[in-house]
């Protein structure tokens, strides 16, 4: 049955053949030549270093992220939306081409059970499809590193191009992306039908459930006094709420803390001054805003949230695949 | 899959109050039928009698509404088709990509009581090119390969949809005399459907007379023929009692 399904992908096989060979090709070419114009500008580093601390050539950083950020961004993009086109292009079709052409009779009645026609099938188009996904995911994250805190790495693994081609996250989506076409085309019968539905269902999705995973891990909270800096707004946490807690450890509303900075700003010295500076901290704590606090999850955590993210995705899969068999074992 | 001691039990296809409804109505209304091993049987009615929807009861494609059927003693379920049974739908389903070669190993690998030799016999007898693709074959070839593909299985019951509809004259006559002589040697029981008595006349040996959805005869034919009265006759003469029935 294996054999069978193989004789029955391959155009998409060789497709997805083609389309790991122009992008490996592609990104080795775009990576050197990058590589060499990071050296001839002098900005090697930079790609270590922040901006900053580099001593780079004046304007030549602005210059190589003027010429590099639309390449690399659409390196990113290529792995963002490659499980929707897996979903769309080989889920889809996958069992709805069969259905509608009345292919699946000839399955159906040969001595093979429709549950291990199914799971050959399945396996036998997504396999391939996940190891060119991870091939050219891996490929471009060799790219983005090579750019290093020059390239779309310097917003840090929770930005939303960053954090949907990192780690198993583009694994989750192919396989959810998967599951959702083959239902369909199972359900509805229509390739076209279920390509254009699964595109948008996965889109939907993908974004309804984009906040959801912040949500399941833990989160540390950061208490300083009113004058320290918090610098994890800075270096790449992902922040989910931040404001001022009052004597007793509750949170204030936003609404307040404006007020009362501001009734706190209007200080005897004038203002601008360094005094002003120190009575207007010193009224903050008076008037009720006692500590300022960040809730966020550290750059070091982000793996626990691609688990969580694959967990969500790949249980929904599961859950698509469980329907496509009740769809394709039910009879008329 | 016979139940020993209970012989009854394996015969082919056994209905008892079968009824199938789809949503625009009823295609087959408490039809009971026994369909006996080793003959050729000929499923008959005109367009809409409810043939195909049969066929579909038999291999478990559709799902009954009312009463039950049982193959070789098996209740057909949403799982798969009964190991000892072929069926071929009416639109002869082929994958077109394949060529005959890939479609007899589709048919190896997907049928453990599979015949090569047997299906390669057959494609030769039909002198259909074995490495031709499947859409490029005329209607009458795909017909073949079709068939080398159901009976290479090694069926006990090979069920034909309507497998003469979209062949010329004389390749009507060369496929059911390569089909009769394959179910006679091997002692298959085969099931043909068509909307014309006729061009099974002489063949089968069994009838089976559909009209919206009920059976009005049943029987072998020598018995049914017993009276004088040729089989076509016969038939028509029920179907016309059954109209004025209506109509009355």
């Amino acid at each position: 049955m294996i054999r069978v399904s193989w004789r029955l992908q391959r155009l998409q096989l060789i497709t997805l053949l083609g389309l790991l060979v122009a992008g490996a090709g592609a990104v080795v070419l775009l990576r050197s030549t990058m590589l060499g114009d990071i050296t001839s500008s002098q900005l090697t580093r930079c790609v270590t270093q922040a901006l900053e601390q580099c001593d780079a050539p004046d304007a030549a950083a602005k210059a190589f992220q003027t010429a590099w950020t639309t390449p690399l961004n659409m390196g990113q993009a290529a792995i963002l939306g490659l499980p929707a086109l897996i979903g769309v292009f080989i889920g889809a079709p996958l069992f709805a081409r069969e259905l509608e052409q009345g292919t699946h009779v000839l399955a159906f009645t040969q001595s093979v059970s429709r549950t291990r026609w199914m799971s050959s099938k399945l396996v036998v188009a997504l396999v391939p499809a996940l190891i060119v996904l991870i091939a050219l995911q891996y490929l471009v994250s060799w790219w983005l590193s090579a750019a290093g805190t020059l390239g779309p790495r310097m917003s840090g693994p929770f930005s939303a191009l960053n954090f949907g081609i990192e780690n198993v996250s583009p694994v989750g989506y192919a396989l959810f992306a998967f599951a959702l076409g083959t239902f369909l085309g199972a359900v509805t019968r229509r390739t076209l039908v279920a390509m254009t539905a699964g595109l948008g269902a996965f889109i939907v999705v993908r974004f309804a459930l984009s906040g959801l995973v912040n949500r399941l891990v833990p989160i540390q909270r950061l208490e300083v006094a009113p004058a320290t800096n918090t610098d994890v707004l800075q270096n790449g946490s992902l922040v989910l709420d931040e404001g001022w807690l009052d004597a007793v450890g509750q949170p204030v509303s936003a609404d307040r803390v404006s007020a009362v900075t501001q009734a706190c700003k209007t200080t005897p010295s004038g203002v601008g001054t360094p005094e002003s500076q120190q009575q207007f901290l010193a009224c903050l704590p008076k008037s009720g805003l006692a500590k300022r606090y960040a809730d966020f999850i550290p750059a070091s955590q982000a793996w626990q949230v691609h688990l969580v993210d694959v967990a969500i995705f790949g249980g929904l899969a599961v859950l698509l695949v469980a329907g496509t068999a009740w769809a394709l074992r039910r009879q008329n | 899959m016979t139940v020993p001691g209970r012989p009854d039990q394996a015969l082919p296809v056994i209905a008892g109050g079968l009824g199938k409804k789809y949503r625009r109505g009823w295609a087959l209304r408490e039809t009971s039928l026994v369909i006996p091993k080793n003959r050729i049987v000929a499923l008959v009615g005109p367009n809409g009698a409810g043939k195909s929807t049969l066929m579909g009861l038999i291999t478990g494609l559709l799902r009954p509404t009312t009463g039950g059927i049982t193959v070789f003693g098996d209740r057909p379920t949403g799982k798969g088709l009964h190991p000892a049974v072929s069926y071929l739908a009416q639109q002869k389903p082929l994958y077109h990509g394949f060529t005959v070669t890939e479609t007899l190993t589709f048919g190896a690998r997907t049928n453990p009581t599979w015949d090569q030799r047997y299906a390669e016999y057959l494609v030769e007898q039909a002198a259909v090119p074995m490495n031709a693709k499947v859409a490029t074959l005329s209607g009458g070839q795909r017909t073949r390969v079709a068939l080398a593909l159901a009976l290479g299985k090694r069926p006990g019951l090979l069920l034909l949809d309507e497998p003469l509809a979209d062949l010329d004259p004389l390749a009507r006559e060369t496929v059911l005399r390569a089909l009769i002589t394959e179910a006679k040697t091997q002692g298959i029981t085969v099931v043909l459907s068509s909307h014309v008595l006729a061009e099974l006349e002489g063949v089968c040996d069994h009838l089976v007379l559909l009209h919206k959805g009920r059976v009005l005869l049943a029987g072998d034919v020598g018995r049914l023929g017993a009276g004088g009265t040729p089989l076509g006759e016969l038939a028509l003469n029920h179907m016309r009692a059954a109209a004025q029935e209506e109509a009355a």
